[in-house]
């Protein structure tokens, strides 16, 4: 890495630490020095001391211990109520007073203190020649001073809450330190001794470069913003720009953008279009006429019932049902009217035929459509708004769109049929494979169910097609063949969606909907 | 679309025919040849044999059985359907069944047949009860239109009378059951009688089979005796019965099991069945019998919807690889569908038909050639566009169900009984979640705020899409418009906000528009408008009222507004 980039990276309290060198680039600065000259708490110091080594900008000097006394907590207990020695030597004197006699027991027990105090206490005080034990292992004082306990009383009294160095005390009291600090397996002692280690640090060569670099670079003025004045006065070019930290992350926003669902079908309508079909719209409220009864689909058929299509509540009833169409339909259900078919031979019912429901199927669009004068040649598609009377779950949706048209021409026939499905596997769904199913519609003959291997779910259901039966287009008005398509396109979406359930396309969740990237 | 359950074996032992030995079929094979009948295999288990089979064509209710499925197959494995002799053997004395007066005003036809030599098999009973069952429920329409019993023969003694009795007048040990019960107890207390009762509503006397010596058969269409109408495994005689209100479904009923008892080797003896009162087939009509009419058609006619040149010759083969009878002449062809089916309704049904026999991978697409110009809807191109400015203007799109709730539509936007509340209902009700049309668009922009407070702020929605309302100029009573909807929430949110996204939207479509202050319970007063543009109103732009934020459990302010597009798309 280069000295330039080395410097870019490095953090503030780095560049802090490496400025102290700075004035004399020969110092060596212990780290007690740094953290005065720098005021950094000890933690940061030694931080970034430590990423300075790593990066080899600074190199360690000297290393010095220095061992250093200070109270435990059992030290600083004594400091509150004397140390053994002391209570165990003015119990002796006190009972010397009195001409009591006393057992280690006595004294052990009057006091509080724990037998290893009490029996270290005494032994100290016995070699003294302070105390002597006489028959009965009572306690006599002899009337000497101790040495160690007079050592003991200055020791706490100087340490209580200021540790020091080892050294600054004399022979005599370092021996009752070392004697009465904490070692292994001994925890209740008054003293402990630890180990202080001084860096003596000074900078490396590239050290030495760095820091250089850098007292160059602090005679530049640092701004966080460049400002409309800056540009305008030009003093832009007297300033450091602070440098960001460009690898944390972004911080999030929420765009303006298209429903990922309403990308896919756009992305079909656009398709569509380009085909050459034409748009058509409809009502979502229907009659049973264009609903079914124009596509041929007899009163009695069971996808008429209850069960299956959703009626209006009010009106119930359409005022009027447009003719010749009602005429010419009811006549193709009875015996085939001028169609040359059977009919369904029931009697057709016009009451029925009026009856309010909610479109069932995007096939009802296309019925308007042939009732309109369609052109001829002609191509037409719907993305239409459908309901079923269905339980809503992972499948069932009650409301749902259908992609559904008609294809008229004197050039329609079953190949000319295919041929169409062939393009929409291809472009669709960019399927390479097809196959072509026989398939039942009540509207259609011959019906296809048209299968693709789709790149990613493989063998699937794409669509349904006909040739519309002439019961559909003759009394519609309709003279030539007609196709009618309908392609199945929910599971394409999910896909493309990432979902698995179709309620979820039509979800209320805000953060799924801006996560959702989409199809792309 | 009945799906049914099938075994593999049967299949195959159908497949061949009675006496011979089984003609194995692979799965694959099995799924290819499925094509003929409109049949997808839904499942297997290899172990057992079973296949359960979903047949789509509702008018071939010949098809919902095993039997049926392997006929076709045979059909085109041998290029022509078998002979059945029953059709045109003349028995000298057949078994008769009378009919009774005053059955043409409670269910009036019936076909019956025997079928002897057929020792009934576990597989075979099986097929028989589902193809009893299938036919009776879609076919029969719930056994309004078509029902049907099987019997044991050698119980039964000719003549039978299909009767008419008081509810009181016979009684009989119903299956299920093991007391003696009248006809109206039935109806009143066994299952099948409350299930299916219905049909007999309203009618004093009730239909009633019995045999020469009085005893009974059953209660059409409720249930049979105990006694004779329960076919058991290794039974070889066996009479079935249909009884109904359409004459020629009954015998098309009664010719697909005969087919389907033949097919298993049984003799089909004919029933001669007389009637007290005129009938299409006259009052002696012997079943099963063939209905068919013959039909004559150009070839041409077949060829020009498939687009296909193929000639008199592979056309006749097709159809007699199907089942039909054909006969060709010149440039026409006469067809007779097979006896047990009757779904002729026009020549494109033929048409299909040979497709299907000659496959529809037999046909090489081509692309319909002539040119046409594809375009978008006026409405769709509005819509597009004011869809790609609220984009621009950092909208999150968003998609509803138009289906909604009267609570969500109406009562929490506080608009019960007024003219912004009228909605087109729904009459069958499923679940009130799903019972109205969405009168207007802030319903469902209030619907996603509910649910996205844990969303990041702030929120700008949309949705361009269609309501309906109700408006009785129109024949069905409501209007299908196409709105704008849109809406801003967040902690400082006001009317302004709202207000500037709604003037950059009027300058880009080059309309103008101005606001007149209006009373609407939605929103603030004081802080709503109607929008104007050319005179009409054609929106509504305002601050969410308090109260209507606290219905929908909503923490932040809102502002929102929904254009008319269809009105806009007008001009």
């Amino acid at each position: 890495m280069d000295i330039s980039s080395l410097i870019e990276s490095l953090h503030p309290l780095e560049i802090k630490v490496l400025s102290t060198f700075g004035v004399n680039h020969s110092a060596i600065l212990t780290t007690e020095q740094l953290a005065q000259s720098t005021g950094l708490e000890p933690s940061q110091l030694s931080m970034a001391i430590e990423w300075l080594l790593a990066k080899s900008l600074l190199v360690v000097d000297t290393e010095t211990s220095t061992p250093i006394v200070s109270l435990t907590k059992t030290g600083e207990l004594y400091f509150e109520k004397y140390s053994p020695i002391e209570r165990v030597l003015s119990v002796a004197r006190d009972a010397a007073k009195t001409g009591k006699r006393l057992t280690i027991q006595d004294i052990q027990s009057r006091e509080g203190l724990e037998p290893t105090e009490t029996s270290g206490a005494i032994g100290r005080l016995k070699k003294e020649g302070v105390l002597l034990i006489i028959q009965g292992g009572c306690i006599e004082s002899t009337g000497r001073a101790s040495q160690t306990a007079e050592a003991m009383r200055g020791l706490l009294q100087q340490l209580h809450g200021a540790p020091r160095e080892l050294r600054a005390f004399p022979e005599a009291q370092r021996q009752v330190i070392q004697d009465h600090a904490v070692k292994r397996g001994n925890a209740r002692e008054p003293f402990r001794i630890d180990d202080r280690v001084t860096r003596a640090l000074t900078l490396s060569a590239t050290g030495i470069e760095a820091a250089q670099q850098l007292s160059r670079q602090e005679t530049a003025e640092e701004v966080s913003q460049l400002t409309p004045e800056l540009l305008k006065d030009g003093s832009w070019r007297a300033k450091r720009f602070r440098k960001y930290t460009i690898s944390l992350r972004a911080p999030r926003i929420a765009p303006g953008k298209r429903h990922p669902y309403r990308e896919f079908l756009d992305a079909v309508k656009t398709q569509l279009v380009s085909m050459g079909f034409q748009e058509m719209r409809g009502s979502l409220v229907e009659t049973e006429f264009w609903n079914m009864d124009a596509l041929f689909m007899p009163q009695f058929h069971p996808a008429r019932d209850i069960h299956d299509v959703y009626f209006v509540k009010e009106p119930t009833h359409a005022s009027s049902i447009a003719e010749p169409f009602l005429s010419q339909v009811a006549q193709a259900h009875q015996h085939g009217g001028e169609t040359g078919s059977t009919g369904w031979n029931y009697p057709f019912d016009v009451e029925r035929a009026r009856r309010l429901v909610l479109r069932s199927q995007g096939t009802a669009v296309s019925a308007h459509t042939l009732a309109a004068q369609p052109a001829v040649p002609g191509k037409y598609f719907s993305i239409a708004r459908c309901f079923r009377y269905d339980q809503v779950d992972a499948t069932h949706a009650t409301d749902f769109f259908q992609v559904e048209g008609i294809v008229l021409g004197e050039d329609i026939n079953f190949r000319t049929l295919l041929g169409l499905l062939n393009l929409f596997a291809r472009e669709v769904a960019h399927a390479k494979e097809v196959k072509f199913l026989p398939a039942y519609f009540p509207f259609t003959e011959p019906s296809v169910e048209l299968h693709v291997r789709h790149p990613k779910l493989g063998w699937m259901e794409l669509g349904g097609a006909g040739l519309f039966r002439s019961e559909v287009t003759l009394p519609l008005g309709v003279t030539v063949p007609v196709i009618a398509w309908g392609l199945g396109l929910d599971r394409m979406a999910m896909v493309a969606l990432g979902i698995h359930d179709i309620r979820e396309l039509f979800t209320d969740n805000l953060d799924l909907i801006r996560a959702t990237r989409g199809a792309f | 679309m009945p799906t049914i359950t099938i075994f593999k074996q049967d299949l195959e032992t159908l497949l061949a025919g009675p006496g011979e030995a089984p003609q194995p079929i692979t799965i694959e094979q099995l799924e290819e040849s499925l094509m003929l009948v409109k049949g997808e295999l839904k499942g297997q288990n290899p172990d057992t044999g079973e296949l359960r089979i979903e047949l789509q064509d509702s008018n071939r209710p010949d098809l919902w059985c095993c039997e049926g499925i392997a006929r076709q197959f045979r059909a085109k494995r041998q290029g022509a359907l078998s002979k059945y002799d029953f059709l045109t053997t003349k028995l000298k004395s057949p078994k008769r069944l009378n009919v009774a007066p005053g059955l043409e005003k409670v269910r009036p036809y019936v076909a019956a047949c025997a079928a002897t030599g057929y020792l009934v098999t576990q597989e075979g009973l099986a097929q028989l009860v589902q193809t009893q069952e299938k036919l009776s429920e879609m076919f029969g329409r719930k056994r309004r239109t078509v029902s049907i019993g099987l019997y044991r023969l050698a119980a039964i003694e000719f003549p039978l009378t299909y009767d008419l009795v008081k509810p009181d007048e016979a009684s009989f040990t119903p299956l299920g059951m093991n007391t003696v019960m009248t006809l109206g107890e039935m109806l009143l207390v066994h299952p099948k009688g409350l299930e299916f009762g219905g049909i007999l509503a309203g009618q004093d006397r009730l239909p009633f089979l019995r045999d020469a010596k009085r005893q009974a058969l059953s209660f059409p269409p409720i249930i049979n005796s105990r006694e004779s109408g329960e076919v058991r495994v290794g039974d070889d005689a066996l009479f079935v019965e249909v009884t109904g209100t359409d004459l020629s479904m009954v015998v098309l009923t009664l010719n697909i099991f005969a087919a389907n008892l033949a097919d298993r080797g049984a003799v089909i003896e004919p029933v001669e069945i007389r009637y007290p009162y005129k009938t299409v087939l006259g009052t002696g009509v012997i079943t099963p019998q063939d209905l068919e009419k013959s039909q004559k058609l150009p070839i041409s006619t077949i060829e020009q919807a498939l687009g296909q040149a193929l000639g008199a010759q592979k056309v006749a083969n097709a159809l007699r690889a199907y089942g039909y009878g054909v006969a060709t002449k010149g440039k026409h062809i006469t067809v007779t569908l097979p006896f047990y089916r009757q779904d002729l309704m026009h020549a494109m049904d033929v048409v299909e038909d040979v497709a299907i026999s000659r496959g529809y991978g037999d046909f090489l697409p081509v692309m319909p050639s002539q040119f046409t110009v594809g375009g978008l809807s006026r409405i769709e191109e509005v819509s597009d566009r004011v869809r790609t400015l609220m984009v621009g203007m950092g909208f999150q799109e968003i998609i509803s169900n138009i289906l909604g709730s009267p609570q969500d539509l109406r009562d929490a936007m506080r608009l019960e009984g007024t003219e912004w509340g009228q909605l087109v209902e729904v009459d069958n009700v499923m679940s009130q979640n799903f019972s109205a049309l969405r009168q207007w668009m802030l319903p469902s922009l209030l619907r996603v705020e509910a649910a996205s407070n844990r969303a990041f702020y702030p929120h700008r929605l949309f949705e361009a899409g269609e309501v309906a309302r109700p408006d009785p100029t129109q024949s069905v009573g409501s209007r299908t418009v196409t709105v704008l909807g849109g809406m801003i929430a967040h902690a400082d949110t006001h009317f302004s906000e709202a207000h500037s996204c709604l003037d950059t939207l009027f300058y880009y479509v080059n309309q103008t528009y101005s606001l007149e202050p209006i009373q609407h319970p939605s929103f603030l007063a004081g802080r709503v408008g109607s929008i104007i543009s050319e005179g009409k109103q054609v929106g509504v732009i305002g601050e969410l009222h308090p109260e209507v934020l606290e219905r929908w459990q909503i923490s932040v302010p809102a502002v929102a507004f929904e254009i008319d597009l269809t009105e806009l798309a007008g001009r």
